[in-house]
């Protein structure tokens, strides 16, 4: 193996990683800093109505307005009028029928944005307004009004073990409880955009931010009738994505427009148009019953999960059973129910986020387990100690999966946190509370069972005499970039001056799979791993070929290779003397997933606990987030700063979510357009210290190496506060985000009734 | 009529131009400009500095901060007429001469991770470094609360801060 096994304490460690200093200057030009000679500027227009007839589309209006350049609508589209990464129910350009308000019904391309932004109030649309279906449970009544021509549900999964009807009756102690969660938005800083060059050979170049170029390239060429080869997707850096990139977004619209006009054009959609058009995290009510028996052994869990998966499909199935999936975590139980139903509605389109429905069922399990503790009289650390899987133990649907001690490793780290044991504080008038909760998780990697998952990668000696290292991966800031280059520099036994990493361009980088589901990091690894010892034995013997040293003298190192001591060929000379016969290795696998078949099960996966303090302000409902401690099993840590950003970043998103993002729908339409009412933590909302450990120990025959950190920070935050808010107040949080106004109200109940009774 | 009326609650852009001159990291620009064109779009456009960024267009997330006479501003909120005659500093103006002490501690804390909230990160922390050289946390804070960053939680930034801060304290003390 080729990570140095470390103690965990290490993430503090000093490197700077290869896109740092562009970064840092400003000089880092993302897709929508580019502009080229000529360039079009587009605009989308979206629907009036969160659902609705089109009755008729005039564009005349537009066309005629001095410097509109071209309008497009539905008969516009070249080849399928639709988009979606599992299927394409979306419409690019609405004909007849709108379901959400980001539903495209024209563009229009024009020598400025402000013409075209003139322009697409020229447009006119003519709606017939249908009723809104904007509540999931009663989008699944026979009465509601259909969506889609298969009715409302769009994917329902279940999971079933054992009787659970049958082992409530044994229980001793059973919690039924319903639990909300919002609708978060992704809230990247960058808002999707990017330029589409037409290009004089008839091939079309679009430098679009996404997150598996490949799939766009894919869901372009279908869209635009184009062969995939003639289109080259340029789609890294991003300025953010968590998920909210991973689907085609203004991608259709500008290659439409450039192909059209004949000029490049440029979208970059304004922060109300990203609100209102792109997708969210799935609002999700579940409803759990769970049931133990006095000395706290779990005996039956029943699930019901509602998820309102919005006007279109695109990964709201995938994201469904994930969440069946994790329902139980890392808790053994014997008798399971879990069921769950995606709906269709009018609000907005749910899809990929950050965690992809762990965080949802995992805030309603670990409410439960806390719920059922205080229930039983055991130390909430106790019982999920007694209920906790072993190394050996299946995977949370009874599939097989890689042995992992995750579990117990961040429970027992985590344990020792000295949080847990620090004094309560109260102010002298006793209005501010504190509390401590501690929460865990367990996250699959990789998109499970039954979906094509390909990894692959390449390394090359280039003309210039760089060791080329080539990804089909994409960097939003995650770290991809540090980690290709750690890992290749341990790898091969290079300096980083001698690399040249390759990503983010259909044109130069082999196929490696989606950017998603913390599947990078592992597959960067897997691939150089698998890559190595044959680029190593034919660089090797290249350079014994061209200085006659036999290679088992030979050695690779920095800017060449070595002999005792002495740089004996550099690369760039080897590179001239090997030019033709270029040297290149690629490697393709899948993604491992378990041989059970279960639509979506997982096989690797990583852990992580987390413990945190809130004071809660008993006057004002305001919860404050004192100090935050995670302990996370993922394997080796390969870039020491990346990884420590994941999690303390993931950790903040979830404060968020938790305390204050919600992206309110009232009707079928935002009520938050923008980051003056979306609020998302600031520095002010966030503890000053965030504590994170790292166990790289796996188990010893765990051959997969590290996995990616992408998830995991985010799952374990939120019901570690609502704990902690309880611990505080006595107040369970059920819904988020938390309600202030609902903490004040309780509070103020409980107080009367103590005044009440004490007279 | 009907096209009239129509066409009168219809906003075409104008075509009234103002003449302007701006300091721009040090080196005067002339621009004929729209009197209310944004000073976020006349540095991306106009002068191609692309290092400021635009993200919430409403002055809510100081993607696009820049420094104006001394001060740290948004540059979406600030109007060509506005900025007539002043001197604004931008993240393309802080690294002229090799990288700032503030951006080799975001580089080696990390302080960023996409890299789009960070020239306007980073001029935030420049405008509270100029008015407070050893800052406390509530300064950091303070000074640091109209700038958003989705990826890093802040805890990066606040390391960068702290110890570009430090480095403050042991350069007096090694003074005294």
């Amino acid at each position: 193996m080729d990570y140095e096994e470390g103690k965990g304490l290490r993430l503090k460690q000093v490197c700077i990683r290869p896109d740092g200093v562009e970064k840092v200057t400003g000089h880092l030009k993302f897709l929508t800093d580019l502009s080229f000679p000529n360039m079009l500027f587009a605009k989308i227009l979206r629907s009036e109505y969160p659902h609705a007839n089109i009755v008729s589309i005039s564009t005349e209006k537009a066309e005629e307005l001095p410097g509109v350049r071209a309008v497009i609508t539905s008969k516009d589209v070249l080849g399928l009028n639709g988009f979606g990464l599992i299927f394409p129910d979306q419409p690019v350009l609405c004909k007849d029928k709108v379901r959400f308000v980001g539903d495209a019904v024209a563009a229009v391309a024009a020598e400025t944005e402000e013409i075209a932004e003139a322009a697409l109030q020229l447009i006119e649309v003519e709606y017939e307004p249908l009723p809104v279906v904007d509540d999931p449970e009663q989008a699944m009544l026979p009465s509601s009004p259909q969506l889609h021509p298969n009715g409302n549900i769009l994917h329902q999964a279940s999971y079933q073990s054992g009787n659970v009807e049958e082992a409530f009756q044994s229980c001793d102690c059973i919690v039924e409880e319903t639990y909300q969660l919002p609708r978060q938005m992704h809230a990247y800083m960058e808002t999707e955009g990017g330029v589409f060059v037409p290009e004089k050979d008839g091939t079309l170049t679009v430098y679009a931010g996404t997150q598996h170029g490949y799939k766009d390239r894919y869901q372009l060429a279908r869209i635009l009738n184009m062969p995939e080869e003639d289109i080259r997707v340029v789609s890294s850096p991003l300025g953010g994505s968590f998920g909210g990139k991973d689907e085609l977004n203004i991608q259709p619209y500008g290659a439409l427009l450039a192909l059209k006009t004949g000029f490049p054009v440029k979208i970059h959609q304004t922060r109300r148009e990203s609100v209102r058009s792109g997708i969210k995290r799935h609002p999700m009510k579940i409803k759990m019953k769970t049931g133990a028996k006095k000395n706290g052994k779990i005996i039956a869990h029943q699930v019901r999960i509602i998820a309102d998966t919005g006007a279109y499909a695109t990964l709201g199935p995938a994201v469904l059973d994930f969440a069946v999936e994790h329902a139980t975590g890392p808790y053994m139980i014997p008798n399971i129910q879990v069921e769950g139903y995606s709906v269709f509605t009018n609000n907005g389109v749910a899809g990929e986020f950050r965690g992809f429905g762990g965080n949802q069922v995992t805030f309603a399990l670990e409410g439960q387990i806390d719920r059922l503790a205080v229930k039983l009289g055991m130390s909430p650390l106790e019982l999920r100690q007694k209920n906790l899987r072993q190394a050996h133990d299946p995977g949370p649907v009874g599939q097989k999966i890689a042995p992992t001690d995750g579990a117990q490793q961040v429970l027992k780290q985590i344990s020792q946190s000295k949080l847990l044991n620090s004094c309560r504080k109260q102010d002298h008038n006793g209005l501010i509370k504190t509390g401590v909760g501690v929460a865990i998780t367990m996250h699959g990697g990789g998109l499970g069972y039954g979906r094509l998952d390909p990894a692959g990668g390449r390394i090359s000696l280039n003309e210039e005499g760089k060791i080329e290292i080539a990804f089909g991966f994409e960097e939003f800031g995650q770290g991809l970039l540090a980690v290709i280059e750690q890992i290749a520099i341990r790898a091969i036994g290079c300096s980083r001056e001698d690399l040249h990493i390759v990503i983010g361009d259909t044109y130069k980088v082999p196929r490696s799979g989606s950017s998603t589901a913390s599947r990078g990091t592992s597959m960067v690894w897997q691939a150089i791993q698998r890559m190595k010892a044959p680029f190593q034995n034919s660089l090797l013997e290249r350079a014994s070929q061209c200085t006659d040293v036999p290679v088992s003298q030979l050695k690779i190192g920095e800017k060449g290779v070595w002999h005792q001591d002495e740089l004996l060929i550099s690369y760039k000379e080897l590179a001239k003397q090997t030019i033709d016969k270029p040297l290149i290795i690629e490697t393709r696998f899948d993604f491992p997933a378990t041989p059970c078949s279960i639509p979506g099960g997982h096989f690797l996966y990583s852990f992580a606990a987390c413990a945190v303090k809130v004071e809660v302000d008993l006057a004002t409902g305001f919860v404050r987030v004192k100090h935050l401690e995670q302990a996370v099993a993922a394997g080796p840590v390969i870039f020491p700063q990346g990884y420590l950003g994941q999690i303390e970043g993931g950790s903040v998103m979830a404060l968020g979510y938790t305390l204050t993002e919600e992206a309110l729908i009232e009707k079928g339409t935002y009520v938050t357009e923008n980051f003056d009412t979306y609020l998302i933590p600031t520095i002010k909302d966030v503890p000053l210290s965030i504590d994170i450990t790292a166990i790289e120990e796996l188990c010893e025959e765990d051959e997969y190496g590290p996995r990616g950190v992408g998830e995991i920070g985010t799952v374990a935050v939120a019901p570690a506060i609502a704990m902690a808010i309880y611990d505080a107040t006595g107040i369970w949080v059920n819904k988020l985000p938390v309600s202030r106004e609902e903490i004040v109200n309780k509070m103020m109940e409980t107080e009367m009734s103590k005044w009440l009774t004490s007279k | 009529m009907a096209d009239k009326q129509m066409s009168s609650s219809i906003k075409l852009p104008s075509e009234e131009r103002m003449r302007m001159s701006i300091f721009v990291n040090g080196k005067k620009k002339e621009l004929e400009i729209h009197p209310a064109a944004r000073l976020v779009d006349i540095l991306r456009e106009q002068l191609h500095l692309t290092g400021t960024k635009i993200s919430c267009g409403i002055g809510r997330c100081g993607a696009c901060s820049v420094i104006m006479n001394g001060r740290l501003v948004n540059a979406c909120l600030v109007r060509a007429y506005q900025a007539n005659e002043k001197e604004i500093v931008t993240i393309e103006g802080l690294a002229e001469k090799g990288l700032h002490p503030i951006q080799q501690a975001f580089l080696e804390e990390g302080g960023f991770q996409c890299g789009y909230c960070t020239p306007g990160m980073i001029m935030a922390v420049k405008a509270i470094l100029d008015q407070y050289p050893n800052p406390t946390s509530q300064q950091i804070v303070d000074g640091l609360s109209g700038n958003l960053c989705r990826c890093t939680g802040y805890s990066g930034i606040i390391r960068a801060v702290q110890k570009l801060a430090e480095k403050e304290t042991s350069r007096l003390d090694s003074k005294c």
